[in-house]
């Protein structure tokens, strides 16, 4: 049968396009590489979640080339790249119907108006190709305010000095905060920063056909019991499916977009559940399937009219990734310095701390050392954090201080010390990754996946500037957890991209030669091809991306549906 | 291929799918729960500057159909392996008032469910088992007596000893690695009996919990994914011999405090 949308992927990207057509009446077709699991498939399993990585493909079958820098003795520099299952760094985040919405911890910070404009505001940096966004905040505002009535986000707003404008306010009263809020809240008067509530993708009450957030303790990384957690699935395919307009065909691997000698698209061409070609034919198609796989795709989807892969005659398909600089820190609290009711506050589980510190969302300061102009630069975000997974905890005790290996009653009493005498709060630092000629994906030469094409090979190189932010933020966030009375402070910050915060490849802009796509998200070089996921971005912003994603995919989705009902 | 005959065989190399599975509870312990996922610095060092992957032989496991292993549980944990391997876990993990022990955390059956139920890699399984024969003849060519008929004093001699080699080492740290797993895993994978370690450590587990047919391998889209892996696998043991590549890394900034 003939369709009036199909899309590739079904994650954050993909989800409020089927929702917005099928709801208008579209008839929409959703492949999707991974399973169609439930919330009676999910649960608080530490096995499938992390360790054994149940939720994606084996790295053996279906993998990644990652390119890194080196030096030779000469002191040269060069690329060399490294397969995936030779060196275990998986970057697939969720291969399932909703993708890694699934599984994200849903902190659902906004891009600020400024994020729009990075060069306009910054100016240029060496070695960086940032570009300005072809649209502003205020174009994406209204379906911000979109994404927290559908997806559903809980929060409070407060008056904070890095508060962006807002057409209303969250939908949902803010979920049950830990007593260490309240700590951290304190510490951050005490020393003149401002700490404001995070919005949380997660339902604090029961709304839609979903259940309220039940608490367990366990909720990033791992996917919802209960249905609260906003997943593209959750909060959006199962009512796009209950209109009667909407067929999800997991297990459905999408390997070429064919187009015809005019360069119009003749179909998708995909692996069905048992191995089958076949093909599925449309009006509209939208690709979202996480931006490597997305360049990967079009890269791979050659044709007479695009020799270099589908709407990639200028050559900008999968260059500029973007992925999310910063890195992660940590103090310690033993239970031996704190009283009673703190100790009893601190071993709390289920409630979220939900606290972030926005003061250096942008820079303005002349001692920060890197690109500076004026004093000011762009900045980031800091969000606190507990680790609850115990085998991963227990990792470790078996070792002594000089990495002797230890077990009996030396083991016993290492973990017993391990678990039962301190707690760690941890933060994470979230800065832009400034788009460079040295991160972008091409297709491998040797390296192919179980069905035999070629894999996605990532450059992953970042600019110094990202360090020298991140770096400048986490010591901020360590004088906070010095100032509450944690030991043992400490944070790290590096090159290395987080695996699962990916954009870029497929830019949009106003100009045909420097990007993929056109405001609307829709290939500049042809008509009917859009791309819906975080590959529109220019610049990423300083927060996670998920939140953004789902608002510009119901932009682009109003816009397909307006061309679709008109056509 | 050389034939790794002892924890001390000189030609043995710390085999890739070890590294591995370091790497992944390194990321698992250091970046869970989080946005932000692994960012592998260290490690990723570590494994660029181990040399020579690889060259480790493989000796064919009896054949055991799972129907069958199952039916015979209770027999085979009476016989070897098992019996060496049972005494090793109540050696590592004892029985004391401190804790609980090896048995209490129903260790040797979830190692049982390691080998047998769980799709484990080949490669892992079969050293666990190798390790077994390497440690009794350890034992016998020190005080000539296998493992099991050693004293409490005597054994803690032999593994001390076995754990000086790097093979040795390796070989305690995977059966420590599923101690942890039996001790703080659902019980429905077959440890942790009725939350013990849990209790133990004062740790609040999450909820639901996973019970007969929530098993990660139970999940859809699994069952097909472990058979393809299970080919690759044999083709992959060829490929890896080749001497591992060793660049310096660039010596990219890291800031931002102590380690």
């Amino acid at each position: 049968m003939s369709y009036d949308i199909c899309i590739v992927g079904s994650g954050a990207g993909a989800s409020p396009v089927a929702y917005t057509l099928a709801k208008a009446g579209a008839k929409v077709l959703v492949l999707e590489k991974g399973p169609w699991l439930t919330e009676k498939e999910f649960f608080k399993d530490e096995l499938a979640i992390s360790l054994r990585d149940s939720y994606n493909p084996k790295l053996a079958d279906e993998q990644h080339v990652i390119e890194e820098e080196y030096e030779d003795d000469s002191g040269k520099s060069y690329w060399q790249g490294e397969a995936t299952s030779d060196s275990g760094w998986t970057f697939w985040n969720g291969t399932v119907v909703g993708g890694s919405s699934n599984f994200m911890s849903g902190y659902f910070h906004r891009l600020k108006p400024v994020d729009f404009r990075l060069k306009s505001t910054f100016g240029e940096i060496k070695g960086a190709n940032i570009a300005d966004w072809p649209i502003s905040y205020d174009e994406l505002e209204p379906y911000y305010a979109m994404v927290d009535k559908h997806v559903g986000v809980s929060g409070r707003v407060v008056d904070h000095p890095h508060q962006e404008p807002r057409s209303s306010d969250f939908e949902y009263p803010p979920l049950a905060e830990h007593a260490i809020s309240n700590w951290i809240d304190k510490a951050a008067d005490k020393i003149g920063y401002h700490t404001m509530p995070v919005p949380r993708a997660v339902l604090s009450q029961p709304a839609m056909g979903r259940r309220s957030c039940e608490y367990s303790g366990y909720c990033s990384s791992y996917g919802c019991a209960s249905g609260a957690k906003g997943s593209g699935r959750a909060a959006l395919l199962n009512h796009a499916v209950a209109s009667g307009n909407c067929t999800i065909k997991p297990e459905s691997k999408v390997y070429k977009i064919g187009t015809d000698d005019k360069g119009e698209i003749s179909g998708i061409h995909y692996y069905d559940k048992q191995g089958r070609k076949q093909k599925a034919v449309a009006k509209y198609y939208v690709i979202a399937c996480q931006a490597i796989e997305t360049s990967r795709l079009l890269l791979s989807s050659k044709g007479k009219k695009f020799p270099n892969g589908l709407a990639n005659n200028q050559g900008q398909v999968g260059k500029n990734i973007v992925f999310s600089g910063g890195g992660t820190g940590r103090g310690d609290f033993f239970f031996d310095d704190l009283n009673k009711q703190q100790v009893n506050e601190l071993k709390q589980v289920g409630p979220f701390i939900n606290r972030a510190i926005q003061d250096w969302y942008e820079i303005d300061d002349p001692t920060f050392s890197g690109v500076n102009k004026n004093s000011k630069a762009k900045g980031g975000t800091i969000d606190f954090l507990f680790y609850q997974n115990p085998i991963s905890r227990a990792m470790g005790t078996e070792w002594d201080e000089n990495e002797n290996l230890v077990w009996g009653e030396q083991l016993k009493q290492n973990l017993k010390t391990e678990f039962t005498t301190y707690k760690t709060l941890r933060f994470e630092v979230f800065n832009d990754w400034l788009p460079n000629d040295n991160c972008f994906v091409s297709l491998d030469p040797d390296v192919t996946d179980k069905w035999g094409d070629p894999v996605a090979k990532v450059r992953i190189g970042a600019h110094q500037q990202d360090i020298e932010v991140g770096a400048y933020i986490a010591k901020k966030a360590e004088k906070l957890l010095q100032a509450m009375g944690a030991t043992n402070v400490s944070s790290s910050v590096s090159s290395a991209p987080p695996s699962n915060l990916q954009g870029g490849g497929c830019r949009f802009g106003n100009d045909i030669n420097t990007s993929v796509l056109n405001k609307y998200c829709q290939a500049h070089e042809v008509d009917n091809l859009f791309v819906t996921d975080g590959s529109f971005m220019p610049t990423g912003g300083s927060v996670p991306y998920t939140y953004t994603i789902y608002a510009n995919a119901f932009r682009v989705a109003d816009h397909i549906k307006q061309r679709w009902q008109q056509s | 291929m050389e034939l790794i005959k002892s924890f001390f065989d000189k030609n043995y190399r710390t085999p890739l799918w070890f590294k591995k599975k370091k790497i992944k509870e390194r990321k698992s312990n250091e970046q869970q729960n989080i946005n932000r996922t692994a960012q592998q610095n260290g490690r990723r060092n570590l494994l660029k500057s181990a040399a020579g992957l690889a060259s480790f032989a493989v000796l064919p496991l009896p054949v055991l159909s799972q129907s069958l292993a199952f039916k015979n549980q209770k027999k085979i944990i009476q016989s070897e392996p098992w019996l060496t391997i049972n005494n090793v876990l109540d050696h590592l993990l004892p029985a004391s008032d401190t804790g609980p022990s090896a048995m209490d955390i129903h260790a040797l059956d979830y190692l049982y469910n390691i080998m047998y139920v769980q799709p484990t890699e080949q490669d892992e399984k079969d050293f666990i088992l190798k390790g077994v024969g390497w440690l009794n003849g350890y034992a016998h060519s020190q005080l000539k007596k296998p493992f099991i008929a050693l004293s409490f004093d005597e054994k803690e001699t032999i593994l001390r000893g076995i754990s000086g080699s790097r093979a040795g080492e390796n070989w305690l740290s995977t059966l420590i690695g599923y101690i942890f797993e039996a001790m703080l895993a659902p019980p429905s994978y077959g440890g942790n009996p009725e939350g013990i370690g849990w209790k133990w450590l004062e740790h609040q587990a999450g909820f639901p919990l996973p019970k007969a047919g929530g098993r990660y391998y139970e999940l859809p889209g699994q069952a097909k994914i472990k058979f393809s892996e299970q080919a690759e696998h044999k083709t992959k043991l060829q490929e890896i011999t080749v001497t591992a590549f060793q660049p310096n890394r660039l010596a990219l900034i890291e800031k931002g405090g102590k380690a």
